[in-house]
């Protein structure tokens, strides 16, 4: 047993955080990561514009009146989210490398604008086309940012830079030294869109679309829930090291979510990050919830019901690290069988009433502290289904949890009554 | 002594802190304590602890944490599976008085 809990944690678990400590796709995570403010504020937006009351009320009459207006907050934050998460990555790329920050963002956001043609309305009006600032153009942002970054650094150890006497002040310096990388980015940027005229969204989109619908489907999400339940059972951050690689994905899959439902289209995606949080990590990684109320309601060791009492309140806000290393789930045969199946069947399960259309998809982003059921009502647009589907998942978790609990406190419970504990 | 913890979001940590500062009540050891997430760990690093503490989940991310706290000499470790509980302040205590040297 313990050999190959060390063969899974040394040669399977640990190669495969180490990718996710790449020093792009770290700039990546953190990129994207420093967007999701925006994102869950713009999105707000859209429960503005879409209240979930009755079409009669006055609320929904003055929404639907003024839809357009309510949305223009979403617009020009969610909706362009891409634009925010390229200045993301360029900042954190460029820090990792020890460049200036704000050179690595501004260099990021002109080489993604860089993609895009402005139209010319009535001779003289230049409009910039905002789809491909949005999830449309994630990719493209991702990609663009990281060679404009990685220009600046190739400028900075061959010294490609205007250095400036020692006299001059630093800002005034700094804006020289970017004189090159700036040029040789806008120069190929321009001879990929202006000169040869290329599409590199719609290039991109060709080459990734394989990829986002198998995210999508059953198995595009029984694989990540697995390998974030198999990494929590080492006691490393699942959803950490599986969002850095997957991250991108799910926004795309919320971007486009929200874009349809402002623009009245029906909702094409099952599975953004809001999937996974609302309807599967319930009390968190390993839908622990049912453990916490197994814990409090059936435990007959000292121990658990300490453990239950502790970590009930942290447990309704989503925060369960202190069940998995108080329980232990971590590194424990018995608590991780449970930790491991539950997700995926309540996965299944939330996929599937998704998927026959009887819970709306989700397309509101709300932080991931709040109450599942409260979590799920809103992300849905306010479809009180969510919140059955929840508490079915609560119920599911908690059955599933009980019978690996009982074995697993009646132990505590003989070492107690041995007097041979620790504890 | 100060302590600073790291964890993914620096909630988790934060629960586990409250169980090391009755146990350090209890053991009438002065302790300033505060927990932060992976993000604000490079920044709050430099404001004087005496040792950082790396929650386990992210230990995967310790290299990056050690060479932050490296440029200000402060030592970086990470914490035990088994101390990182609500039931595991005295252990953790002992890990932090270790690591630090103290008895």
């Amino acid at each position: 047993m313990e050999k190959w809990t060390y063969w899974l944690e040394h040669k399977l678990a640990s190669p495969m955080t180490k990718l996710s400590e790449q020093r792009h796709l770290r700039a990546i995570r953190d990129g994207v990561i420093s967007a999701l403010p925006f994102i869950i504020i713009g999105s707000f937006f859209l429960i503005l514009a879409f209240p979930p009351v009755p079409e009669q009320t006055w609320i929904a009459q003055w929404a639907q009146q003024h839809r357009s207006e309510i949305l223009i907050p979403y617009r020009l934050t969610m909706f362009i989210m891409s634009l925010y998460i390229s200045c993301g990555i360029g900042y954190h790329l460029a820090k990792s490398y020890r460049l200036h920050p704000l050179a690595g963002a501004q260099l990021a956001i002109a080489g993604l604008l860089l993609t895009i043609v402005p139209t010319i309305i009535n001779g003289n009006t230049f409009v910039l086309p905002m789809v491909n600032l949005g999830g449309h153009g994630l990719f493209v942002a991702i990609l663009v940012s990281i060679i404009a970054v990685e220009i600046l650094r190739i400028c900075q150890t061959h010294r490609l830079t205007i250095t400036m006497p020692k006299q001059v002040p630093t800002s005034v310096a700094r804006s020289f030294e970017a004189l090159i990388p700036v040029a040789i980015l806008i120069g190929l940027m321009t001879l990929f869109t202006v000169i040869l005229k290329l599409d590199l969204h719609a290039i991109v989109s060709y080459a990734v679309t394989p990829f986002v619908r198998a995210g999508d489907s059953l198995l595009g999400v029984l694989v990540p829930v697995f390998l974030i339940t198999f990494f929590w059972s080492f006691g490393i951050h699942g959803v950490s090291v599986v969002g850095t690689i997957v991250r991108p994905v799910w926004e795309v899959y919320l971007a486009k979510n929200a874009e349809a439902v402002a623009a009245g289209h029906p909702i094409p995606y099952i599975s953004p990050e809001t999937f996974y949080q609302w309807f599967i990590w319930i009390g968190g990684s390993g839908a622990t919830i049912g453990l916490a109320f197994a814990m409090l309601f059936c435990a007959k060791s000292k121990v658990s019901k300490t453990l239950g009492r502790t970590t009930i309140i942290p447990s309704l806000f989503n925060i369960n690290e202190p069940i998995i290393f108080g329980a232990p789930i971590v590194l424990n045969p018995i608590l991780i069988i449970p930790f491991i199946i539950c997700p995926i069947l309540t996965a299944t399960l939330s996929y599937i009433v998704t998927y026959i259309g009887w819970v709306h998809p989700t397309y509101i982003m709300v932080p991931w502290t709040l109450p599942a059921p409260i979590g799920a009502y809103l992300a849905t647009g306010g479809d009180w289904r969510a919140i059955i589907l929840v508490l079915t998942n609560i119920l599911i978790s908690f059955l599933i949890y009980l019978p690996f609990f009982k074995m697993h406190d009646r132990k505590l419970h003989r070492l107690e009554k041995n007097n041979q504990t620790n504890f | 002594m100060k302590v600073l913890f790291v964890c993914s979001g620096g909630l988790s940590s934060g629960i586990i802190l409250q169980t090391l500062q009755e146990e350090a009540t209890k053991q009438g050891v002065q302790m300033k304590i505060k927990s932060v997430g992976t993000e604000q760990f490079e920044t709050e690093i430099l404001n004087g602890w005496d040792i950082a503490m790396v929650a386990p989940q992210v230990r995967h991310r310790y290299q990056q944490f050690k060479a932050a706290a490296d440029l200000v000499q402060v030592p970086c470790e990470i914490i035990p599976l088994q101390a990182y509980s609500p039931l595991g302040g005295s252990m953790l205590l002992e890990t932090i008085k270790r690591c630090l040297g103290i008895d």
